[in-house]
């Protein structure tokens, strides 16, 4: 399976891993499942910017599909995000996500990743909301 | 609390020991996962001998295997088991009874169940006097452990109670005997004493470990984090470690509401 690799410049859901860990970690994770692994295309920095996710799955090729670094790189929006896996997933493509050791090879499997990415946006804010408490108290 | 007799008995239980211990009840995933480690034993190695008792092939691995060959053959039994779709539903069901009194019902399960095989005096495997939270585990976090032999003395693991938790606090007062926690502890260590067919759970926030198993037998047991899922994490985080196994209606319905305008 041929795969792209997919990584952040700058943070994603309140955590920052350099690049060339992320590439690492894309690269350990397909010798380990056998996937020949393609030069990653790196995300823009600015906020809430998927345009080169976006280029990725568009120009994705005769290439299987796409290896991310964490589904923490989805975008947030529930929309925008559907939006970007069906148009993938109507190629007949995948999309693997390393750190979690997980994928999305067709639409009954991106429940389990939707419901992950949810329960972090909460935690982020419950997060949030506990940092201020303990501020407050300060 | 609105807690039945019986949950109230074994909340203090837990408060006072650290842990709990219950037969599984199970049975049919206590056959499962027995079954599972018999095929994947036999399919590591012909040389393996495989008797009849469950238990005795198990105890007895370490006449077919050297601890040289030990770490080899550990992963090749972790990677079955995580190849494995129905291993961690069944290692949650045999546990269910006890996470529901002390975690809840609404759960993250650890995405992989972890194994130990400390064969008799072998010093390569063993898991210094540690609390899981001092390496970045979320105080919220609960550990299934199960044993796939019966495990006692040395051949077990060890647990600080809580009665004696405060006593570590003076560990960090340069005492001489502090050089070594176990050392300056192991008086006061509860040996787990457990047997096959019952499963533990424990406050991993508690200090525990094992030593060098000096019984004639080899100690195998599991182990998986489970918590609440909504609450705090540590370091090891929803997704790359953490998965939701029993999210409820409510919860779904709740995590994907927009107003309708």
């Amino acid at each position: 399976m041929k795969l792209r690799g997919y990584v952040f410049s700058r943070p994603f859901m309140n955590e920052r891993v350099p690049q060339n860990i992320q590439n690492l970690v894309l690269r350990d994770f397909c010798n380990k499942n056998n996937f020949k692994y393609f030069l990653s295309a790196t995300e823009y920095a600015m906020k809430d910017s998927h345009m080169i996710l976006e280029k990725t799955i568009n120009e994705i090729g005769n290439l299987d599909g796409i290896v991310m670094y964490s589904l923490r790189q989805l975008p947030e929006k529930k929309s925008y995000r559907y939006n970007l896996i069906e148009a993938l997933i109507a190629k007949k493509k995948v999309i693997h996500f390393a750190l979690e050791n997980k994928y999305i090879d067709n639409l009954s499997n991106i429940e389990l990743i939707d419901e992950i990415i949810n329960i972090i946006s909460i935690q982020n804010i419950q997060n949030n909301f506990i940092e201020k408490i303990a501020n407050w108290h300060e | 609390m609105f807690l039945n007799e019986f949950e109230i008995k074994q909340s203090r239980i837990f408060f006072e020991k650290g842990y709990l211990i219950s037969e599984i009840q199970e049975k049919e995933s206590l056959k499962y996962i027995s079954d599972f480690f018999v095929n994947a034993t036999s399919s590591y190695s012909t040389n393996i001998k495989i008797n009849e008792n469950f238990l005795d092939t198990l105890n007895d691995i370490h006449n077919s295997i050297n601890v040289e060959e030990l770490n080899s053959f550990r992963l090749f039994i972790i990677d079955s088991m995580a190849k494995d779709k129905k291993f961690r539903e069944h290692y949650y069901f045999l546990s269910k009874n006890l996470l529901d009194i002390v975690v809840g019902n609404e759960l993250a399960m650890q995405n992989r169940v972890n194994l130990s095989i400390q064969m008799p005096n072998d010093d390569s495997s063993l898991l210094p006097i540690h609390a899981d939270t001092w390496s970045g585990d979320s105080p919220f976090e609960a550990v299934v452990w199960m044993p796939l032999v019966d495990c006692y003395d040395t051949k077990s693991m060890y647990l600080l109670s809580p009665e004696h938790l405060s006593k570590i606090t003076n560990f960090k007062s340069g005492d001489e005997k502090s050089n070594d926690l176990f050392e300056y502890v192991k008086d006061d260590v509860e040996w787990i004493k457990i047997d096959y067919g019952q499963v533990m759970i424990f406050n991993q926030s508690l200090p525990h470990g094992n030593i060098i198993n000096t019984t004639s037998e080899t100690r195998w047991s599991m182990n998986c984090r489970f918590k609440s899922l909504f609450s705090p994490y540590g370091d090891k985080g929803i997704g790359e470690f953490f998965e939701p196994i029993t999210t409820k209606p409510m919860t779904k319905l709740g995590l994907n509401y927009n107003f309708p305008f």
